[in-house]
């Protein structure tokens, strides 16, 4: 069908004002942060109403259309990239809070509310949406919901799974189903919604959820800890863990924060720069305080920790923060092959000491970033494209180096995407993590939701 | 020679301030509070005098009720050597303070005091000016640039519209502006050693000054809402209401 009929017929669903066909809307809405793909959609149009998606669903069953549903894409596989002349489904017009019920302390959202409004509308009910990352200002909740989006404080809060009570969902097939309705305790069969819950847009459309909130926090105070090991790191958070409200744990390494600082244009936190550091964020009190200073500095004296800096204010603690947060944003100007793996957390050091054996061995002019979740068990670690290489011959010689670096994720039980989800950059991969009676089973699931495979095909695995 | 650096503890300025009940203040209980900013940047200059070895000893002082002495221990662990609490549960004016720092001055017998150049709260920025009048000491206010030699003292002061370079002889009062430095982070090592210097509470009352407030708060209301904003149709109607409604064009 060419794009011309598409946009006829999707204007009697959704009236013409709803689509946009124009160039520059077909590169921004088909495209996430992936930098190595070029989007080719026929169209993105934008469903006001569940029904509108209905009906949506049912015309793309009609005419074999697939659809990519696509949110605030801020993903880095190219889960919402559509590349193949896909009609982009947006939740753009779809960001409303629809309700909130303060005695069960939920809300009812549209799939397109932003995460950052949804954190703001919690502390304006002196509630907390604790699903936090640094692309919170742009990303959705239904993309987070279909990410399974984790973020800075999965080690005290877990993942967007946890928080999701209920789900209105538009199956492949285009049946509505509400599942679990917000119940806290639901023993009746398959939990059908934790199979959306991180299915990239391949069984169906999250049309509405239920998130529960949770209490506030007291206030969190972050300090800087500089170390000279990253085998340690482990153990630091073990020895705090004991006795502390631990709610984020997050590490980087020096050339991290070189790129931060140059970027940001801001001077170096320490007197004396560490080749690690560690962002350790607590619940505070005065007792908690106590506790703090008490176990670094017996990690100080212990020379686990070199040095240590703590936020006294709140404009330090928001700067120690985005020493963290803008270590992306610093790095996406040189093209970096981006890794983003988790083994348990007890394996970390030795896994990270092979896996800089590897690299330094085979690739030795590459410079390697290093940061990530140590409490998760998630490293992101980037590989920077030296300026000599050209785009596509980098990422050539990086598919290479990744089947070396997951067959070590494979050989330590690891996964190849703890966070960012497979979409089409890391399906090629899939097997590392996942053997074929695995992924046997996961294709009969999508068949079952989406028997003509209308929805974003050949995402998590090709069509088969 | 001695520095004392005067700190004032205000509501974090990153907080969201709300105003009472009763029009009577801002809210302040459960409010996360701070180092006055400007004074932080005082107590860093003092620090930085002193690594330079161009002064001996940085003391801070601060007025207020116990809660201050967390404010203090800050300015310990910045790397100030000792701190004074003046206790007292009321709230000062400017006058009343610059009262006080001018007997702390006599008493630790310092030759240079810096301030911010004003408090984020009341934003008087009076006490400064005040306490140099006092003291019959030669004032540098707004300095974005501190060099001293002996006991001469060439100050960079930001005035309207450029920088007036000005040469004070010692003893002499200074007020910090922004630009002047940008404060260190207080490091474990450092917070450690601030529990065990040196922190002195004098009473208020034990001061030979009159309590007698000289200002009195009336009411403190918080400003007009802001109205929501509208939706123009068109580019024509933007330039209708910019014209006779907002008044903004000819």
């Amino acid at each position: 069908m060419n794009t011309e009929t598409i946009a006829e017929e999707l204007s009697s669903l959704v009236g013409n004002k709803n689509i946009l066909i124009d160039y520059d809307s077909r590169m921004i809405y088909a495209k996430d942060r992936t930098q190595n793909l070029i989007p080719d959609p026929s169209l993105i149009v934008f469903p006001r109403s569940e029904s509108q998606i209905i009906s949506i669903v049912q015309w793309a069953n009609h005419t074999r259309t697939a659809l990519v549903p696509s949110g605030g894409r801020t993903g880095y596989s190219g889960g919402a990239v559509a590349q193949s002349k896909e009609v982009v489904v947006s939740f753009d017009k779809m960001n409303h809070i629809l309700a909130y019920n303060s005695e069960d302390q939920t809300v009812r959202c549209q799939p397109g509310v932003i995460t950052k409004n949804l954190q703001n509308f919690a502390l304006e009910n002196n509630l907390y949406y604790p699903v936090d990352f640094a692309s919170s200002g742009s990303s959705q909740i239904g993309g987070n919901i279909a990410t399974n989006a984790g973020g800075i404080k999965v080690i005290r809060y877990g993942l967007t799974r946890n928080w999701v009570y209920g789900l209105n969902v538009v199956t492949g097939n285009g049946d509505l189903l509400h599942l679990n309705k917000g119940l806290i305790k639901n023993a009746s069969g398959y939990d059908l919604r934790h199979l959306f819950i991180g299915s990239e847009g391949t069984l169906g459309i999250i049309t509405e959820a239920i998130i529960k909130l949770s209490t506030l926090p007291s206030e969190s105070k972050v300090a800087l800890l500089g170390v000279q090991e990253k085998n340690t790191m482990v153990e630091i958070l073990n020895i705090y863990r004991k006795d502390l409200q631990v709610t984020a744990f997050e590490f980087f390494s020096e050339a991290a924060l070189k790129h931060v600082m140059c970027e940001s244009n801001i001077s170096h936190p320490f007197k004396r720069a560490m080749p690690f550091y560690i962002l350790l964020e607590y619940e505070s009190s005065e007792f908690n305080d106590e506790v703090f200073l008490g176990l670094t500095e017996s990690c100080i004296n212990s020379s686990s920790i070199n040095d240590a800096i703590i936020s006294q204010n709140m404009a330090q603690y928001k700067y120690l923060w985005s020493l963290r947060e803008n270590i992306s944003m610093s790095l996406s100007k040189y093209l970096p092959y981006k890794y983003d793996i988790s083994v348990m957390p007890s394996k970390i050091p030795v896994f990270i000491e092979e896996i800089e054996d590897l690299l330094n061995k085979t690739y030795p002019d590459f410079e390697i970033i290093w940061f990530g979740h140590i409490g998760d068990g998630n490293l992101h670690l980037n590989i920077l494209k030296p300026v000599e290489l050209k785009g596509s011959e980098f990422f050539e010689i990086c598919d290479e180096m990744s089947d070396a670096i997951y067959s070590l994720v494979n050989y330590y039980n690891g996964s190849i995407s703890a966070e960012h989800g497979i979409g089409l950059l890391k399906k090629k991969f899939l097997r590392y993590t996942k053997n074929d009676v695995e992924i046997g089973y996961m294709r009969e699931i999508k068949k079952i939701f989406d028997k003509n495979n209308i929805m974003n095909p050949g995402k998590i695995f090709d069509d088969s | 020679m001695k520095v004392l650096v005067a700190i004032k503890r205000v509501i974090d300025p990153y907080v969201k301030i709300r105003v009472k009940q009763d029009h009577s203040g801002v809210e302040t209980q459960n409010v996360k509070m701070a180092m006055n900013p400007f004074d932080e940047i005082a107590v860093e200059e003092a620090i930085r005098l002193k690594e330079k070895g161009l002064v001996e000893e940085v003391i801070v002082v601060s007025i207020g009720d116990k809660s201050v002495q967390e404010t203090l221990r800050t300015g310990l662990a910045l790397g100030a050597d000792s701190a004074i609490h003046v206790e007292t549960d009321q709230l000062f004016s400017s006058l009343l303070i610059a009262k006080i720092l001018k007997q702390m001055v006599q008493k630790t017998g310092s030759q240079l005091i810096i301030l911010g150049k004003q408090a984020i709260d009341s934003d008087n920025a009076q006490t400064g000016s005040m306490l140099a009048a006092l003291l019959e000491w030669p004032l540098a206010s707004f300095a974005s640039k501190i060099m001293l030699q002996g006991d001469k003292c060439q100050v960079t002061c930001e005035v309207d519209g450029g920088l007036q370079t000005v040469e004070l002889t010692l003893p002499a009062v200074i007020t910090t502006d922004l630009r002047l430095n940008t404060p260190r982070y207080a490091s474990l090592p450092n917070i450690m050693k601030a529990k065990t210097k040196p922190l002195t509470v004098i009473p208020f009352n034990s001061f030979d000054i009159s309590p007698n407030m000289d200002m009195h708060t009336i009411d403190v209301s918080p400003p007009p809402v802001r109205k929501a904003g509208i939706k123009v149709a068109s580019v024509q109607e933007l330039v209708e209401k910019l014209r006779h409604e907002a008044k903004v064009l000819l």
